[in-house]
């Protein structure tokens, strides 16, 4: 769901950006307060890891097809919502500045959905699903799928006021596409939580639930 | 349990991997923004996948900022697949240094300030 520069106007992506300034800025903060060395090189290989896995569109039928996008990924395994800004802000500057893979003066907006919009809804969702089911990989699951959707529809209804997709047309088709491509989010966050989980549980966030 | 070292070498293997995988066996199907802007503008229907030439048009839409990233879609003109492999690992190290590099920046930067 990387959206290109031809897709919003030039006004409305500044709008953007200034809100993305703000989360980035607050998600910076809690690198410095939060972060340590133990737990910094978990960033960077889940950035690294994010990276590669939205590189592999697998089809979804329909003509269409998707990859993680990994905001909830990050944040249920560094147990913040501003983990995701920060991996998912970074990646999609690489992917932009050198790939064209989104644009440069929609980025903003680009941030708010898969970081900031797919970090809280895959933290919370994780943990309200946790209270509910209390199972970590149903709940990672479900979270992701919920932190792949929602921002998806987001990025329709900011298109809709960009003029570029009608509001209910391209929520239904933002939306059909997007909960299907949510399946791989689930799938792959779970697995990636269980290959963490199992390899160094303690360098996942206490917050996972995962014993150590 | 695996080392911490060994966790960061395993993470990044598999990260590499999946990077020269996706340069293989990745879909070109529009994703799931794409395939909407396709529909929008009449050349792809809901559930039926778009003529395989089908692109949308830029030219029709509001955003007016034009920028030619060096390695659009991951590659350069006339391009093997050796060298986009070669794309793809520069982007993953690139993600994991851009990370690494801010986070002990901060770090720095976080412990000067406070005496």
């Amino acid at each position: 769901m990387h959206i290109p520069d031809a897709f919003i106007p030039i006004w409305q992506g500044a709008i953007y950006w200034l809100i993305a300034l703000v989360f980035i800025a607050l998600a910076l903060r809690w690198v410095r307060n939060e972060m340590n060395e133990e737990k910094l090189p978990l960033l960077a290989v889940l950035a690294a890891g994010v990276f590669a896995l939205q590189a592999f569109n697998i089809p979804v039928t329909m003509g269409t097809s998707g990859h993680l996008v990994g905001g909830a990924l990050v944040a249920i395994a560094l147990g913040s919502p501003f983990a995701a800004i920060i991996v998912l802000s970074l990646v999609l500057i690489v992917q932009g500045v050198l790939f064209g893979d989104g644009g440069i003066t929609v980025m903003g907006a680009n941030i708010i959905n898969m970081g900031v919009i797919g970090g809280f809804v895959g933290y919370y969702g994780y943990h309200g699903l946790m209270r509910l089911t209390k199972s970590m990989y149903a709940s990672a699951a479900g979270a992701a799928w919920l932190a792949c959707l929602i921002p998806a529809l987001a990025a329709s209804v900011e298109l809709f006021v960009a003029g570029t997709f009608p509001l209910v047309p391209g929520m239904i088709s933002m939306g059909l596409y997007h909960a299907l491509i949510g399946v791989i989010e689930a799938l792959i966050t779970a697995v990636v939580l269980a290959l963490i989980a199992s390899s160094r549980p303690d360098i996942l966030d206490k917050s996972v639930g995962v014993p150590t | 349990m695996i080392s911490k070292m060994g966790f960061v070498v395993g993470g990044i293997v598999l990260a590499l991997v999946i990077g020269a995988a996706a340069v293989f066996f990745a879909s070109g199907d529009p994703d799931g923004l794409d395939s909407t802007a396709l529909i929008v503008q009449g050349q792809k229907e809901l559930t039926q996948p778009a003529n395989p030439d089908a692109e949308v048009d830029e030219a029709s839409l509001p955003g007016s900022f034009e920028y030619e990233a060096p390695f659009p879609d991951y590659t350069v003109e006339g391009a093997s697949k050796l060298t986009d492999v070669a794309l793809m690992v520069g982007g993953i190290f690139l993600a994991l240094v851009v990370v690494l590099g801010l986070g002990f920046g901060i770090k720095k930067i976080g412990r000067s300030d406070t005496p």
